[in-house]
């Protein structure tokens, strides 16, 4: 069965299920409103949702996008140069054993409360899974190589540029793959923590209304969109392990 | 060519084998001994210039099992790989023989991912071939090909390497016969002395002596 088939499939079930619970349970609508009730939401609140959706959806392309660079970026500086990554390694650790959450009001307090603030926080999320995953594809590579590459006598830079790097490619959109599905934390905590706008805010917003199903509508976006920008990366991952084995 | 002066193969908390050996030039030889006795090691420690070795060129090429073939380059970027690593001109008129020697010339444009292990084995000697090794270390060479492609790729290293020293580590004494000078049998206690390949009398003759060494 294919992906997208396996998609609607999961997805209707888990829809039925949703709707089966709501249909023989007496959970009043503004605590869990049904499926019907959500997607009518979606459709009349259209073009109330469409903007937030976009502005979420641009903090998540963007945030992995330039998370993916600094974390590349990163794997390569701490493969060549080792006495950085032994100063640089507990900082990274640091970076990410320190919650989002706790970090997000000093980025709003820095980069205030526009688009910036939301971006430095997905690229926080998104920047150490891909570095950790390219370091991993530096580390792996195989000692047979090391030798027969030695005997060459290479110049180190060219053998980084023409072996290590391309080989470290599936590594790397590995760790690109994982940071996609958590991309989407980055922005909304940021959106939630101070914003007039995104998915983030607009739950907020229909929360403080009792508008439970507008909430329920912009979580059902913000699900849509992970999935899209998961499916992309997974996609492009695929293509490329055509060429270069993992 | 090579000489190597009571090197101790022991590792860890392993005891293995101190050896000493020397190889002139143009010299082939065959290093047999079962799994974990150091073969490999012994040929990691030349090439990572162990004090214990000397080696008189530094046109040196190893070849294993696992031939560093870069998958998502073509058959003839793969034999030219190490001028681009040393930022040199790439030769074409040596890659273009070395396809015709090997047998490579209709895959020469492949993707090595799409080749099969007898032609990763024949481009990884292209590769040597186009170093212009003088001193060739071959870890199991043969051991992931099947039989016929076996005899194939002994067959082009006998023709191709005449007059290269080569040291060949394996487990299996058909790989080096019909084409290697001398063979040793190496053991967690000691390197045997060289004997003439061609001294047993048959491919069994070598086995019973191999099996002999590892009693």
């Amino acid at each position: 069965m294919n992906n997208p088939i396996r998609i609607i499939l999961v997805g209707s079930s888990c829809f039925f299920l949703w709707w089966l619970v709501v249909l023989f349970t007496d959970v009043p609508h503004f605590i869990l409103p049904g499926p019907d009730r959500v997607i009518l939401v979606l459709i009349k609140k259209f073009q109330l949702i469409l903007p937030h959706a976009l502005i979420t959806g641009a903090e998540i392309i963007a945030g992995l996008g330039l998370g993916s660079i600094i974390g590349f970026i990163l794997a390569c500086t701490l493969q060549q140069f080792k006495t950085i990554h032994k100063y640089a390694m507990p900082i990274l650790i640091v970076s990410q054993a320190l919650p989002v959450f706790a970090l997000a009001p000093i980025l709003m307090l820095w980069l205030g409360y526009g688009f910036a603030s939301k971006l430095a926080m997905t690229t926080l999320i998104v920047f150490f899974p891909v570095t950790a995953s390219t370091l991993a594809g530096f580390r792996n590579f195989p000692e047979s190589w090391e030798l027969t590459f030695k005997a060459m006598r290479p110049i180190k830079r060219r053998l980084f540029w023409h072996i290590e790097f391309p080989r470290s490619i599936p590594y790397t959109l590995a760790g690109i793959r994982i940071a996609a599905s958590v991309a989407p934390i980055g922005a909304i905590v940021g959106e939630w923590v101070g914003s007039s706008t995104g998915l983030g805010y607009l739950m907020l917003y229909a929360n403080g209304r009792g508008q439970t199903d507008l909430m329920f509508a912009a979580l059902l976006i913000l699900a849509f969109e992970a999935l899209l920008v998961w499916g992309c990366v997974n996609r492009l991952t695929q293509k490329v392990s055509r060429y270069i084995p993992h | 060519m090579l000489k190597i002066n009571q090197l101790n193969l022991s590792y860890s908390d392993k005891n293995l084998a101190t050896v000493s050996l020397s190889i002139k030039q143009g010299e082939q030889l065959a290093l047999f001994g079962r799994s974990g006795v150091g073969k490999s090691t012994l040929l990691k420690r030349i090439l990572n210039g162990d004090p214990a070795v000397t080696v008189v060129t530094n046109r040196l090429a190893y070849i294993s099992q696992d031939p560093a073939i870069l998958p998502w380059q073509s058959a003839e970027s793969n034999i030219s790989i190490g001028s681009k690593l040393r930022n040199e001109p790439i030769d074409e008129m040596k890659v273009n023989r070395l396809l015709l020697d090997l047998e490579l010339e209709t895959i020469r444009k492949k993707t090595a991912l799409t080749l099969s292990g007898g032609q990763r084995a024949r481009i990884a000697i292209a590769q040597a071939l186009y170093e212009n090794a003088e001193l060739i270390l071959l870890d199991e060479p043969f051991s992931g090909l099947d039989r016929v492609t076996q005899i194939t790729t002994k067959n082009l290293c006998k023709n191709l390497l005449k007059g290269t020293s080569v040291v060949l580590v394996t487990h299996d004494p058909n790989h080096a016969l019909g084409w290697i000078d001398y063979c040793a049998f190496l053991d967690e206690s000691e390197l045997s002395s060289y004997r003439r390949v061609n001294e047993f009398s048959n491919d069994g003759a070598l086995i019973k002596a191999l099996k002999k060494n590892h009693e």
